[in-house]
């Protein structure tokens, strides 16, 4: 198991677009991928489950994969969270 | 009758009503799981499909925001988690695909709509929008059918949601009537994006049509005619092909480089009064605000709006737009409006009064501060650039740019981020500040001629008062010598100049300005592609003539003949 913590920086947060290109990236490694927010988690596979966490510009999240390719999925997530979730395109 | 115009053009023809009542949804058990699950991945697939295909179309037709509804709704139904939770009850449960459908959709819906947050708002919508779908298509109704509606009718309805129009057929639908909406609901905006003319908000409409009646009605102003006379028909039908043609004249503009025949190229930008006007500036192509007046927010309230709420409504503005600039005018507001909260004296001649960069000069820390602090804090989303109005003297600029840097201080102790480098310009509407242009432009990093005000200024006419606006004529010489001495001023410096008022959209008035290089046009955003088309056909070599000639005449008259016998 393995994971980071990152800092949301797109300006309208995890909203559906941004949650939906995590999951789409996601959905690419075989690993499980949960994200922790307070006391709250998500499943990032599943745009209604982060949805459901209603994560914002500014907050922090952690990233936590495990499974058979969790390092390569942890740095994916990772980069695109980087990008702004591809919001910024 | 009367509804609200909600998309430009005449509707004529024979009424459709749909009927978008969800069926009593009952829990039935059943026995074979599978077989249901299978139905149920079938119809799913099905209806993403259809989602897709109408979120392409619209994509084609450049209505990004549309087009992100059904593209979102495609997302949802694509979520493994939703999936699973709905064919596990079924297996489970042994009960039946609408009820499961209903269960947990309607679940989310809950959960999206307890949140604090518009935009989660948003998604209780979506997700009760998509239950409706899928309970309908596993239950075998068709919303709407469209190998049932024919070319030529009129869809008439309660309102349209997004899972009515994914399975439309926009070819064969000349026009839209809804009985709830606005303007900016979400029927007005899709009819907008699909270009079919529509009225909403027709309160009355399906207590009076009936389905093959012959519908007749403006998308401006939101007549609606049913079973028209012969005569009646016939005015209909001409209003329609002239607007037809105008259209598709006007819609090859779009996308275009708003640029004249000699490549010299300006930015054709809107004037906007809320945030929903930022859209519908869009919709229409421009290319930026030009002007976007404040004062919506302090008017009809009982309190003046928090740093945060003009916080929002900047933002969102400078979301919507992207990286295109946005000029936002900072409070103009005086004795003329009756706003109890804010204590103004009645001004015995307001518009020559306690009004704009005065009173908040004057009253900065209720007023100016949070208003420039919200600037500032949007400024970090997008190309804002702050405006001040109603200035007479550089005295006036430099008191509101030390506000603006006030405001910076107090943001940087608190680690707020904002964009270092806003540009802070001047509106150019007042006399002095025309005769002064030359030294309010060393120290302005734009202008912004306020055409309105500032022949109302110059020639020293209400235009209000009946009995003298035959005087007010953006064509007097004076203000056009006014407006010509404000461009070059700024031109000397360095500085973009641009035009907010009326004339930047008058068609007689377009070639001096080019010809004067005026940089930015501003306008309501209805009559962008049309000045497009105008600018377009322009050499700008060729109007320097015409413009030393306009300004050769003596009296308004004078001008006004010249420009009509050439535009």
């Amino acid at each position: 198991m393995v994971s980071r913590k990152i800092t949301i920086i797109n300006p309208s947060g995890l909203h559906l677009r941004p949650a939906g290109n995590l999951c789409k990236e996601s959905l690419k490694y075989k690993s499980k991928i949960k994200i922790n927010f307070g006391d709250k988690s998500a499943n990032a596979k599943s745009v209604l489950s982060v949805l459901g966490v209603c994560i914002k510009f500014g907050d922090e999240i952690e990233f936590v994969c495990e499974g058979t390719d969790e390092e390569e999925a942890l740095e994916a997530v990772c980069t695109l969270a980087d990008d702004g979730f591809g919001e910024n395109e | 009758m009367k509804g609200t115009g909600a998309s430009s053009g005449i509707g004529i023809g024979k009424a459709v009503i749909v009927n978008d009542v969800l069926p009593e949804v009952l829990k039935r058990y059943i026995d074979d799981a599978d077989r249901e699950i299978e139905v149920f991945m079938e119809k799913l697939e099905n209806t993403k499909k259809e989602t897709a295909r109408l979120a392409g179309i619209l994509e084609e037709k450049a209505s990004e925001t549309e087009a992100q509804i059904l593209n979102g709704h495609v997302l949802l139904m694509s979520d493994p988690a939703l999936i699973d939770e709905i064919t596990g009850i079924i297996k489970n449960e042994k009960i039946c695909a609408e009820s499961a459908i209903d269960s947990v959709c309607g679940n989310y819906a809950d959960i999206f709509a307890s949140m604090d947050d518009e935009l989660m708002q948003q998604r209780a919508a979506d997700m009760k929008d998509i239950r409706n779908r899928l309970i309908k298509a596993v239950l075998g109704i068709e919303t709407v059918d469209t190998a049932l509606i024919p070319a030529g009718s009129i869809l008439v309805a309660q309102d349209l949601t997004p899972s009515m129009t994914a399975g439309l057929n926009p070819e064969n639908i000349c026009g839209i009537v809804t009985k709830f909406g606005g303007r900016t609901s979400h029927s007005a905006i899709l009819s907008r994006a699909l270009e079919i003319p529509a009225v909403v908000g027709a309160a009355d409409i399906l207590e009076y049509v009936n389905d093959a009646d012959i519908v007749c009605f403006d998308g401006d102003s939101g007549e609606i005619c049913i079973n028209p006379d012969l005569k009646t028909l016939a005015e209909y039908e001409g209003k329609r092909d002239a607007f037809l043609r105008e259209r598709s004249e006007l819609n090859s503009y779009r996308g275009k480089t708003s640029q004249t025949l000699d490549g010299v190229r300006v930015e054709l930008a809107a004037n906007i009064g809320n945030p929903d006007d930022a859209k519908k500036a869009l919709e229409y192509d421009a290319e930026g605000i030009g002007l976007f007046r404040t004062e919506f927010l302090f008017m009809d309230r009982n309190t003046a709006p928090s740093e945060n709420e003009q916080f929002e409504a900047y933002k969102s503005v400078a979301l919507i737009m992207g990286g295109k600039p946005v000029i936002i005018r900072t409070l103009d507001i005086g004795g003329d409006k009756e706003i109890p909260y804010m204590n103004i004296e009645k001004d015995e001649n307001p518009f020559l009064g306690y009004r704009a960069v005065r009173l908040c000069l004057d009253r900065k820390d209720d007023i100016y501060k949070p208003q420039l602090r919200a600037l500032l804090r949007a400024s970090a989303f997008g190309n804002i650039k702050i405006m001040i109005p109603f200035i007479t003297g550089v005295d006036e600029f430099r008191a509101a740019k030390a506000a603006v840097l006030e405001a910076m201080k107090e943001l940087d102790l608190e680690g707020i981020k904002y964009n270092r480098g806003i540009e802070i310009g001047v509106m150019m509407e007042t006399a002095a500040a025309s005769i002064m242009a030359d030294v309010i432009a060393k120290e302005a990093d734009f202008f912004s001629i306020g055409t309105n005000d500032l022949t109302q200024y110059t020639l020293a006419v209400d235009r209000g008062n009946t009995k003298i606006s035959y005087l007010y004529s953006t064509y007097n010489p004076a203000v056009l010598r006014s407006i010509r001495n404000i461009i070059y001023a700024g031109k000397n410096a360095g500085i973009s100049v641009g035009m907010c008022g009326e004339a930047a959209a008058d068609p007689k008035m377009v070639p001096l300005l080019l010809a004067w290089g005026l940089d930015e046009f501003s306008m309501s955003a209805s009559s962008i592609l049309k000045t497009r088309k105008a600018v377009m056909g322009y050499d700008t070599a060729l109007l320097k003539e015409i413009a030393d000639k306009a300004l050769s005449f003596a009296t308004e008259e004078e001008v006004r003949h010249y420009l009509e016998g050439i535009c």
